[in-house]
């Protein structure tokens, strides 16, 4: 699912990201981890599309990132997800309007958004606040909206972004929990986290640090998610 | 989702940012008012000097003695002649009253006689003639004298728009030469300095049209643009999050291009509403002696223009801002 190799980037005249190799294989469940400054956001922003990588070679759900014009720009981000820290919903659309879009753009029949975006919607439970603004939402219901809509497309890989950053523990838990039952039907999650906690949560969830845009792990950089679940059972 | 269902949610969606969308309204209608009114003002001016001194004025003076009947025959045939705009005519006898009106109004009115006035003071004024006999002298105000020895000769005041297209003196020559070869007649003058004069105001104005067209246009270009670009700040995280959840350029755009579009053709349309409110007012404020200005709005064609020009600009704008 992600293919980076010696990737480097170079955001505002340092280097974010340094020699920076990761596969992650299709249904595994990887938390990034690191201290603040570490590199994980770039290393999202690398895998959305969002940052061109200066070096290396990358490719993420088929697409090739090194080759990647704008105009290719959406097919990757049909296939890979993403939740942010800060949400990222339009306070002035309802919570069936922030999920529907994601389904919309993607030219998908209207019958089979409401049906698709009411299964959703009932699953994350937000089915009594369906026609609420988003503006008057939770923070966790936000972050709910955000999942939601990122989930509606059944998209091959989901990354997240400190996505509990400004949720309290049980919110937290309950976010986590949401990501590991989808994690079981297929999808690919990269959640960058630096709370220990919610890396708890989910003890399965192969871990990757990062240091100064550099991976510190050796097993991380070198095997795949299926090799380090042999290695530990090995262990 | 198809392209007009994107633009009908692009002009719903103007309500979920009201006060942007206003404060960008109004800039739009004030920049096209500002435009509006340079071209009211442009076009004013031309037409003004067009009705006023653009137009080849000929004095045709028949001869004394000639038959009125032949001379009338002649003034319905010039009338009939392509590019007369008007034609004034006088008989003789029409000549001597216009003269002698002009006079009257010429000589200040005599004081009433006072009634201790002498005898000797009257026949002072009187004129005494070869044969001896005394006549009254004539009072100032009263030229009905004339009016018996009539000497004026027939005449027509003729007026032509010069043809589009025609240079005027050449056009004005040929003129000439055909009405001095019409029947009796003797003499013809006409207002080439005056023409000539107003031909070049009208070059002028017209070569300041472009540099003004060329001016309002950027001026309606770079604030309409600008401003719909800000307004667009206001879309900023709606835009991103499209972006984020694969939507194609075109799905962003259209929206935003029909929002443009609408403010661009909306502020204009009450543009053009404020300029006919201008004009009216303009219009009692100059119409008035001694100018008599009578002020026209634009024709419909600047009027359209206007309106095209800057629901395109303003939807450009709104696209190009998109696209950044």
């Amino acid at each position: 699912m992600v293919h980076l190799d010696h990737v480097t980037c170079i955001l505002g005249g340092t280097q974010a990201l340094n020699d920076v190799s990761l596969h992650v294989d299709r249904g595994e469940f990887v938390f990034l981890t690191g201290p603040s400054g570490a590199g994980k956001t770039t290393l999202l922003r690398v895998l959305y599309g969002d940052l061109k990588p200066k070096g290396g070679s990358a490719v993420v759900a088929g697409v090739d990132l090194m080759r990647l014009r704008s105009s290719g720009l959406p097919e990757l981000r049909r296939k890979v997800a993403v939740v942010f820290q800060d949400f990222k919903v339009l306070p002035e659309r309802t919570v069936f309007e922030n999920i529907s879009i994601a389904l919309e753009v993607r030219g998908v029949p209207s019958a089979s958004i409401d049906r698709r975006v009411r299964a959703v919607i009932r699953a994350l439970d937000l089915e009594e606040r369906s026609y609420a603004l988003c503006r008057e939402l939770s923070g966790g219901e936000q972050q709910r909206v955000a999942i939601a809509r990122s989930m509606v497309v059944n998209p091959e890989l989901i990354l997240a972004d400190e996505p509990t950053g400004n949720l309290d523990a049980d919110l937290s838990r309950h976010l986590i929990d949401l990501f590991k039952q989808f994690n079981t039907y297929g999808t690919t999650i990269i959640m960058a986290t630096h709370n220990r906690e919610v890396l708890s949560w989910a003890p399965e969830a192969r871990q990757v640090h990062l240091v100064r845009g550099q991976i510190s792990l050796p097993t991380a950089e070198i095997l795949s998610g299926a090799e380090c679940v042999a290695a530990r059972r090995g262990a | 989702m198809s392209t007009g269902k994107l633009m009908a949610r692009g002009v719903a969606d103007m309500r979920r940012f009201p006060l942007p969308q206003l404060c960008t309204l109004v800039t739009v209608c004030m920049v096209a008012l500002l435009a509006g009114t340079g071209l009211l003002i442009l076009h004013n001016v031309q037409q003004e000097v067009l009705k006023t001194q653009a137009q080849a004025r000929f004095q045709v003076y028949w001869s004394a003695s000639s038959n009125m009947t032949d001379v009338e025959t002649q003034w319905a045939d010039l009338k009939r002649v392509p590019g007369v705009a008007e034609v004034s005519t006088f008989t003789p006898r029409a000549a001597m009253a216009e003269l002698v009106r002009g006079l009257a109004n010429a000589i200040p009115a005599a004081p009433a006689p006072a009634e201790n006035a002498t005898a000797a003071n009257a026949t002072a004024d009187n004129a005494t003639i070869a044969d001896g006999t005394t006549v009254p002298a004539p009072s100032p105000n009263d030229l009905s004298w004339l009016e018996g020895e009539n000497f004026l000769p027939p005449t027509a005041l003729v007026s032509f728009d010069i043809p589009p297209g025609e240079a005027p003196e050449p056009w004005m020559g040929r003129m000439y030469a055909r009405l001095h070869n019409l029947p009796g007649v003797e003499k013809v003058t006409y207002n080439a300095a005056q023409l000539s004069l107003a031909t070049g105001w009208i070059a002028l104005i017209q070569q300041a049209a472009w540099p003004a067209l060329i001016f309002f246009a950027l001026v309606v270009a770079l604030v309409v643009g600008n401003t719909l670009k800000l307004m667009m700040l206001a879309r900023r995280d709606e835009m991103e999050i499209l972006s984020l959840v694969g939507a194609k350029p075109w799905f962003i755009r259209a929206p935003l291009f029909a929002n443009g579009v609408v403010q661009g053709f909306v502020g204009s349309v009450l543009s053009l509403v404020c300029l006919k409110f201008l004009q009216t007012w303009l219009r009692s404020l100059l119409d008035v002696p001694p100018l008599f200005l009578k002020v026209e709005f634009l024709p419909a064609w600047q009027s359209f223009s206007l309106v095209f020009a800057t629901t395109c600009v303003a939807g450009l704008a709104a696209f190009i801002a998109a696209r950044k």
